[in-house]
């Protein structure tokens, strides 16, 4: 499950503040923030198209290298969105030792159905996207991948089937999907004569 | 039927204002897909109900629609052909305050392309600009 770490060319920012990381910004850098291990915190920036890339592609772990310096080893810590919630604006890098162990959000991968889910009208409902794991830095999983093929209707956290070295620090019994029944006749009709007031209603 | 508290502690509202963008409820929390206002406005009972049948028809019971919007603030209009003055007049409807990045509905249980088209027709219904927006990153 582990893979290669990326390694990310680093610059420092000397000036901080809004203004500053808005420029940085529009000029295609991602401003950061390095902390941890007893050094002093660096303000830095990273090219923004690349870590979003790896970001993407599940990486937590990246190799820092800062003004063409020694690499650090760091953890993606924390990820600041603006204002529509889904573009990245600052990133925070935790210094970590490989065989530390931390807390990472995993997302998980869905492939095939569970049995109860293929009955016509049966909706898959997924309650989870990510699960949280506790594992060492180097052991990092991109993504867990789930088959719900071998599963009737409900997944339970304690079902997945995790790496080596790899454990759930999401409550075993939390569900990560479950198999939704089709909507009863008394509703059905309910919900058929809401429609039809809302259709009157509009025109 | 339209969406509308059980109770409040006051019947009537001032009016207020729509200022800044969404700094909660801006992403997909509980579906796979969203549907994200790009305006601020206020958003009547009736406009989400009519959204979400919209969908609804359209999926034919397949994923799961989550409204993430609720109307709580009471909107008054004077009667037609009432005289200026003698007070506030009765709630008329209720309305949702949406500003931009608010996300309205999401969808859980169905592929990208078939959530897509359901926003098509929920944004039709919507009198504000909308987008189609997934799950950000987790780290």
């Amino acid at each position: 499950m582990s893979h290669e770490t990326p390694t990310l060319p680093a610059e420092r920012r000397e000036r901080h503040g809004s203004r500053y990381a808005q420029r940085l910004r529009k000029a295609g850098r991602l401003p950061a923030i390095v902390y941890g291990h007893g050094s002093d915190p660096m303000s830095i920036s990273v090219d923004a198209k690349e870590t979003l890339a790896h970001l993407h592609h599940g990486n937590h772990v990246f190799n820092l290298s800062v003004d063409g310096g020694d690499t650090e080893t760091c953890l993606v810590k924390d990820l600041q969105f603006g204002y529509m919630g889904d573009d990245v604006i600052h990133v925070d890098f935790a210094r970590v030792n490989l065989d530390e162990k931390v807390r990472v959000l995993i997302h998980l991968d869905f492939h095939g159905t569970p049995a109860a889910g293929k009955k016509g009208g049966f909706n898959v409902v997924h309650d989870l996207a990510e699960i949280e794991v506790e594992c060492a830095v180097r052991n990092i999983p991109e993504n867990l991948r789930v088959d719900l093929d071998g599963f009737e209707d409900i997944v339970h956290v304690s079902d997945l089937t995790l790496p080596d070295g790899v454990v759930a620090t999401t409550p075993g019994e939390t569900l990560v999907i479950h198999v939704q029944a089709p909507v009863g006749a008394s509703d059905e009709e309910e919900d058929g004569e809401d429609d039809a007031g809302a259709e009157t209603s509009e025109g | 039927m339209p969406m509308l508290p059980k109770r409040t502690k006051f019947r009537k509202q001032q009016r207020g204002k729509l200022r800044g963008n969404a700094t909660r409820g801006n992403y997909v929390a509980y579906g796979d897909f969203g549907l994200q206002s790009l305006e601020a406005h206020w958003l009547t009972a009736r406009q989400i109900e009519a959204g979400r049948i919209a969908a609804q028809h359209f999926l034919r019971r397949q994923g799961k629609i989550y409204i993430r919007v609720f109307p709580d603030k009471p909107v008054s209009k004077k009667p037609l052909e009432t005289r200026m003055g003698k007070g506030k007049a009765e709630a008329e409807y209720w309305a949702a305050r949406i500003k931009p990045g608010t996300v309205l509905y999401e969808i859980a249980g169905v592929n990208e392309e078939l959530a897509k088209q359901a926003f098509a027709r929920i944004a039709q219904k919507m009198p504000v600009r909308c987008r189609f927006v997934g799950r950000r990153l987790a780290v």
